[in-house]
């Protein structure tokens, strides 16, 4: 997963997130890349687009 | 590490008001809070009902009131408007426009006076039990730390990690989860200005879009979308709202916003042993309209309450702790069921149809027209409304 630069770290990705593998920061986002199946439900919700597969 | 009888992750309005009720029940308490800034950015379209603030015991205040709105102002997709204003009908969400970043800090700040100690800049990393108790560990300026609570009342917002780390399904499907872009704007022209205005149709797919008045020509305009039903994001769908619409041509925006918001009607499982959800958490938002400020800290003001007497009690167990989950589903799920299912009905409206009702409703003296009234004029025009609210009234 790639997080982008204008990431506003709103957290609706780890809301959604069926594993809870999102940890949000203040001002950045940790994911759990080892656990995460690529189900890409957070790309989805995201309001601004700031998450991407790594494909 | 530090102990602590009551542990409140989340310094929202739910958190803050949770951690108050728990100090004023003689509680040990710590909040904490990832921010450096309690209530900034803010995610919300900070609309508030009077009855709502009075319910809490809160008096407004001028600080955090930017201004009253007394009316509503619903616009179907083509720009038929029906106008409510508080005199003619009991309006749920309307009342004042907060400003968040400074209300968010004073139901802090009265958690503070209560007794609570306020951690910022804290982040809960993990959690795991000890003995009966419950160790959260936390990250503040590079320090990790841990914290060891009998009671952990989970207030972390939309994200809700704390819940499942207890075991709790806080997770949301998307179709629960409203997403939401905002713009706060300056030069907003508002047909109405003492009113909040809802737009709805294909303009928010799956919500609705609003501009709330915070004084002089200054709005939040903003919208949620389900992202089930569009392949645009909510901030593409509010570019095209601020482009259309006519209060907002001449308008310039000092602050975006964004967020999920939890729209899928409350949480059924609240409580584990030692833990406590809340607020967003806990889905305490009105599923209609979004809101959910009073109700988040409705929820709160119950959490602390029940854990402040499980402390009294000297028991956190699940079994003792349960109680919550009964006296928030009396004081919010009951109605809660009632708006899903108008929203129901009115996410199956087309643009057509919504057209059709703004129409026939344009120019309904709301003064004279009762409840069933209104509905058999609604029926009339909109049969599938009788088996969609058929039982709600």
């Amino acid at each position: 997963m790639i997080v982008n630069e204008w990431c506003m770290y709103c957290g609706e990705c780890a809301g959604v997130c069926p594993q809870n593998l999102i940890e949000v920061r203040e001002i950045s986002l940790k994911i759990n890349h080892d656990e995460c199946k690529d189900c890409g439900i957070c790309i989805k919700v995201c309001p601004v687009q700031a998450l991407q597969g790594d494909d | 590490m530090m102990e602590t009888d009551v542990l409140v992750i989340g310094a929202g309005p739910a958190g803050s008001t949770a951690a108050k009720h728990a100090a004023l029940g003689g509680a040990q308490v710590i909040v904490i809070d990832k921010k450096s800034e309690i209530g900034s950015p803010k995610r919300c379209a900070e609309g508030v009902s009077k009855d709502g603030l009075k319910k809490l015991g809160i008096e407004p205040s001028s600080r955090w009131v930017t201004r009253e709105a007394t009316g509503v102002r619903m616009v179907s997709p083509n720009g038929t408007a029906v106008n409510l204003t508080e005199d003619k009908v009991k309006l749920p969400e309307a009342g004042y426009i907060l400003e968040r970043k400074i209300f968010d800090k004073h139901m802090a700040m009265d958690a503070a006076r209560a007794g609570a100690r306020i951690m910022v800049k804290t982040l809960a990393t993990g959690m795991r039990r000890e003995d009966d108790q419950v160790v959260v560990t936390a990250e503040n300026m590079g320090q990790e730390l841990e914290i060891k609570a009998k009671i952990v009342i989970a207030a972390d917002g939309p994200e809700s990690r704390v819940g499942r780390w207890a075991g709790l399904r806080t997770a949301l499907a998307p179709k629960n989860m409203e997403s939401c872009a905002q713009f706060e704007m300056a030069g907003v022209q508002m047909a109405e200005p003492d009113c909040i205005e809802f737009h709805f149709g294909s303009v928010a797919p799956g919500g609705y879009a609003w501009i709330f008045p915070k004084g002089d020509d200054i709005a939040n305009v903003g919208l949620g979308i389900l992202t089930t039903r569009t392949d645009k994001t909510a901030y593409q769908h509010l570019l095209e709202f601020v482009e259309s619409n006519p209060a907002t041509q001449n308008a310039q925006p000092v602050e975006l916003n964004v967020g999920g918001d939890p729209v899928g009607g409350l949480l059924k499982k609240k409580v584990a042993d030692n833990v406590l959800v809340t607020g967003d958490a806990a889905s305490m938002v009105n599923p209609l309209t979004g809101g959910g400020i009073i109700s988040g800290m409705l929820g709160g003001r119950i959490a602390g309450q029940v854990a402040a007497q499980a402390m009294a009690d000297g028991d956190y167990s699940h079994k003792n702790l349960k109680v919550y989950e009964k006296l928030c589903d009396d004081e919010l799920g009951e109605s809660f069921k009632k708006y899903l299912k108008a929203k129901e009905y009115l996410l199956s409206l087309s643009d057509g149809e919504l057209d059709e009702i703004a129409d026939v409703f344009k120019d309904s003296d709301f003064e004279t027209i009762n409840t069933a009234e209104m509905v058999k004029k609604l029926i009339k025009i909109s049969p599938k409304a009788l088996l969609k609210l058929g039982k709600l009234f």
